[in-house]
């Protein structure tokens, strides 16, 4: 509970730093990115303080690379 | 874009050797040591070898496109779609390698020196001075390298001259026990965190770089200069510590540092190697993440990086949490997929542009 209200205070608390600034320079592109951005990582951030698995991108690679990662180490061995 | 801010290429040269040696001053030579044991000197030599041909390719792709970074040009050279994909996955690997160092940093605080202190305090203050330093800007911690690379040099001397006493010949011997194809393995994986690693100063070279001569000079003479360091380091780690112990220890030059014993009233100097080696980390970490940023403003063709640091450094430390559940899980992977994936993009991507490049004689005037 605490940890989760910790996170969005921070996330308010980066949008009040960085937001006006963006806003007075009319950078609309870089607003959307910046929102997008910070959005998903308050979303990881909650999801990882409530202790839930969030997949390992480092899985996906190991699998899609399996084949090249085998080919070399077997050259070596 | 942003106003062209430049380095000096005495800078990059600094910029580089701290990168080179970043996470491997402290891990390689007990990686080497764990491979071929006592021959881990001859991989640290191999890989030197094979660092410098990276650079040499890194140089003449730098040579070719001397005012874009590598997100600008594979545009360029690929077209519009595959040109973003291609740099997508070059910001993706960015990124998945600025959350390993962030996890490394933070375990071997937690590890060795803190050790009460949760992961997530460590990796938060670290990543918090990462993003003040990437948000001043290149120029400022270009010229901070200034400083803190000879205070990294003094460090180091002071740490091999207080070693020299110990010095052991014989845990060398015998030599060139292991196959050459067993060394070969060693120096790959030490290219795949030194040298490999480099590719990411294709987000600064030679564009940011104010004499593109002298740049390309100093790639190489940094990479030189970075692997003697690291040859020394595995040279002493082997020849003072007995290879075995060498190659059970995850942080084989701390270890080494441990060992540290003048006339009674020098010991336990470990707090060299830490110094040490927060600023290579810290330089290591930061280009990758100004890397991920800068790159990212490019693909998406923002105005400016800036406001996209505050959010990236949340999503670099969670993911610093994520990728790797325990200390056995990342020595596997460093040792199998993560020599792949580094091949990929520091060989295969920069190779590809090159060959397209100058098969679809794109040039860029300049």
């Amino acid at each position: 509970m605490w940890s989760i209200l910790g996170i969005l205070s921070l996330a308010i608390g980066i949008i009040l730093y960085e937001v006006p600034s963006l806003l007075t320079k009319n950078f609309k592109k870089e607003i959307w990115v910046f929102s997008i951005l910070l959005i998903f990582g308050v979303i990881l951030s909650i999801i990882e303080s409530m202790n839930i698995e969030i997949p390992n991108p480092l899985e996906w690679l190991t699998i899609i690379y399996k084949p090249f990662t085998d080919f070399i180490l077997d050259i070596l061995q | 874009m942003i106003e062209k801010v430049k380095i000096s290429p005495h800078q990059f040269k600094l910029i580089v050797i701290l990168v080179y040696i970043g996470s491997s001053i402290l891990v390689i030579p007990g990686i080497l040591a764990s491979e071929v044991k006592q021959d881990a000197w001859i991989s640290a030599l191999l890989g030197i070898l094979f660092g410098l041909l990276l650079v040499w390719l890194y140089n003449s792709l730098g040579d070719k496109f001397g005012n874009m970074t590598l997100v600008e040009y594979s545009e360029k050279i690929l077209g519009k779609w595959i040109g973003k994909l291609i740099s997508l996955f070059f910001v993706m690997f960015l990124f998945i390698n600025c959350s390993t160092l962030i996890y490394i940093f933070g375990n071997f605080i937690t590890t060795e020196i803190l050790t009460e202190t949760p992961i997530q305090f460590t990796n938060i203050i670290f990543i918090a001075v990462i993003i003040m330093g990437t948000r001043y800007g290149l120029e400022t911690f270009a010229k901070a390298s200034e400083i803190l690379y000879p205070l990294v040099l003094v460090l180091l001397i002071m740490l091999l001259i207080f070693l020299c006493k110990d010095i052991d010949l014989k845990n060398i011997q015998p030599v060139f026990e292991y196959e050459i194809k067993h060394i070969v393995k060693g120096s790959l994986l030490y290219v795949s965190y030194s040298s490999l690693t480099l590719v990411a100063l294709m987000m600064i070279f030679p564009a940011y770089v104010n004499n593109k001569k002298e740049a390309k000079k100093s790639f190489l003479i940094g990479t030189l200069t970075g692997g003697i360091i690291i040859f020394f380091l595995t040279f002493f780690v082997i020849s003072v510590l007995d290879p075995n112990i060498a190659a059970l220890n995850e942080y084989s030059t701390f270890t080494l540092a441990k060992k540290i014993n003048v006339g009674k009233f020098l010991e336990r100097l470990e707090a060299i190697v830490t110094l040490l080696w927060f600023i290579t980390i810290f330089y290591k970490t930061i280009i990758y993440f100004y890397g991920i940023v800068f790159g990212l403003a490019q693909i998406l063709k923002l105005k400016d990086y800036k406001p996209l640091t505050l959010p990236s450094g949340i999503l670099v430390v969670i993911f610093s949490l994520i990728i790797y559940p325990n200390s056995s899980y990342a020595n596997k992977w460093n040792s199998t997929t993560w020599v792949s994936f580094a091949l990929t993009s520091g060989f295969f991507i920069p190779l590809l542009l090159l060959l397209v490049g100058k098969i679809r004689k794109i040039k860029n005037k300049y």
